[in-house]
């Protein structure tokens, strides 16, 4: 059976949590979660120890329409020069 | 010589942070000690500015301001031409190093504390003053004839209600408006603590600078060069402007320092929103990594030295 949620998890720069968030809430969400992320990558080692360091990670759960929406609209804007990775996947929400 | 021992706890920061140590300063006390830092100095420099008059400022601050501008401008075309880096990562590092660091001027604030001298107090609203132009000039590069729009209400909001520029502009109004009357109260916190405060602030920066000082073998003895050249040269004009201008022997080691420092605060946050192909590693490992250590340990000294002997032969 197809999962009616999605879970949508985004790890980005801080610096881009404002914008990123506008456009998740233009793009139609009901709600979001943000928290304060640090770690590794391609853009090497962020400490989280102040705001060009730090990365933050955006939740959002809704329909796949929604997620993916939010994933081609943030690939198109950010890819190209920040961090940015970007999950999808399915989950049920029990409340 | 003046010594100032403040900066011995940024090198005690670094030594533990290339040894690897669990030396942490919690991130909630950096966060409020950086408050602290830029309201101190917001405040300190607006009580001075109450008790001196603003109108004959206006002719020297544009003369201030204009250099202020020119710096980015010389930083460009040699990054660009003799260093080879990409007109994205030029226009950035130009706007740090046009841009001012807080900090650095706290230390000379310090070391001009410890030497017995005094300064003007406008010297804070060109701190102020000062940040702002680089970012704008070095956008301008960065974008001048490229397609894509800047976002430059993002960015100004960026600059002006970042916290920096921000309680700088705040502690100013509120010192200003207290004056040396009504400040009393405030100054045991403010004024007393400062130097304190500033050592575990050092501390903290000695942290993180070590992370950018092992990053920095990556970029090449060119740009290594460039951040020790550059302070020095944009000092050697902060020190002529400020004797032209007929600064005190203090303010003029301010203007140096200022013109010297590169921003690693307002401006990488400006520039990664305005020019974000740029390589935030670069500008910060630059800034931070070298030209910060360089000019507390050595540039503010050097500094000093330098307008101390203009002074001394130019009367």
């Amino acid at each position: 059976m197809e999962p009616d949620k999605y879970l949508l998890t985004i790890v980005s720069e801080s610096i881009l949590e404002d914008r990123m968030i506008d456009e998740i809430r233009e793009l139609g969400a009901n709600g979001y979660t943000v928290t304060d992320a640090r770690g590794w990558g391609k853009h090497g080692k962020r400490r989280g120890k102040w705001q060009q360091d730090s990365n933050i990670q955006i939740q959002v759960v809704g329909s796949r329409e929604l997620c993916e929406a939010i994933c081609a609209r943030l690939k198109d804007q950010y890819q190209a020069d920040f961090g940015l990775l970007l999950l999808i996947s399915p989950v049920e929400v029990k409340n | 010589m003046a010594f100032e021992p403040v900066v011995l706890f940024f090198l005690l920061g670094v030594i533990a942070g290339l040894a690897k140590s669990d030396l942490k300063i919690p991130t909630a006390v950096y966060e409020a000690l950086s408050v602290y830092l830029l309201l101190a100095i917001g405040i300190t420099g607006g009580v001075k500015l109450a008790e001196s008059t603003l109108l004959p400022l206006i002719l020297p601050g544009l003369a201030i301001l204009l250099v202020g501008c020119l710096i980015p401008l010389i930083c460009y075309p040699v990054l660009q031409y003799f260093g080879g880096l990409k007109r994205a990562d030029s226009a950035s590092l130009a706007a740090h190093y046009g841009s001012v660091s807080v900090v650095t001027f706290s230390v000379a604030v310090a070391f001009l504390a410890q030497a017995g001298l005094d300064y003007e107090g406008h010297m804070v609203v060109f701190l102020v003053l000062l940040e702002i132009p680089a970012l704008v000039v070095g956008i301008l590069l960065a974008r001048a004839g490229m397609a894509g729009k800047t976002r430059w209400g993002k960015t100004l909001r960026e600059v002006f209600f970042g916290k920096s520029i921000f309680l700088l502009i705040g502690g100013l109004i509120i010192g200003f408006a207290a004056g040396p009357d009504h400040i009393g109260p405030l100054e045991p916190l403010f004024f007393d603590l400062f130097k304190g405060l500033l050592a575990f602030f050092l501390l903290e920066m000695g942290l993180v600078a070590a992370a950018k000082i092992a990053d920095f073998r990556y970029y090449g003895k060119f740009l290594i060069g460039f951040a020790i050249v550059m302070p020095v040269f944009s000092a050697v004009l902060g020190v002529f402007l400020g004797w032209g201008l007929g600064l005190s022997l203090g303010g003029t080691l301010l203007l140096a320092t200022l013109y010297a420092s590169a921003s690693y605060i307002a401006a990488p946050a400006a520039m990664r929103i305005a020019v974000p192909e740029a390589n935030p590693a670069l500008s910060i490992g630059a800034s931070l990594g070298v030209t910060f250590p360089f000019n507390i340990f050595v540039g503010v000294p050097l500094y000093f030295w330098m307008a101390d002997l203009l002074y001394s032969m130019g009367g």
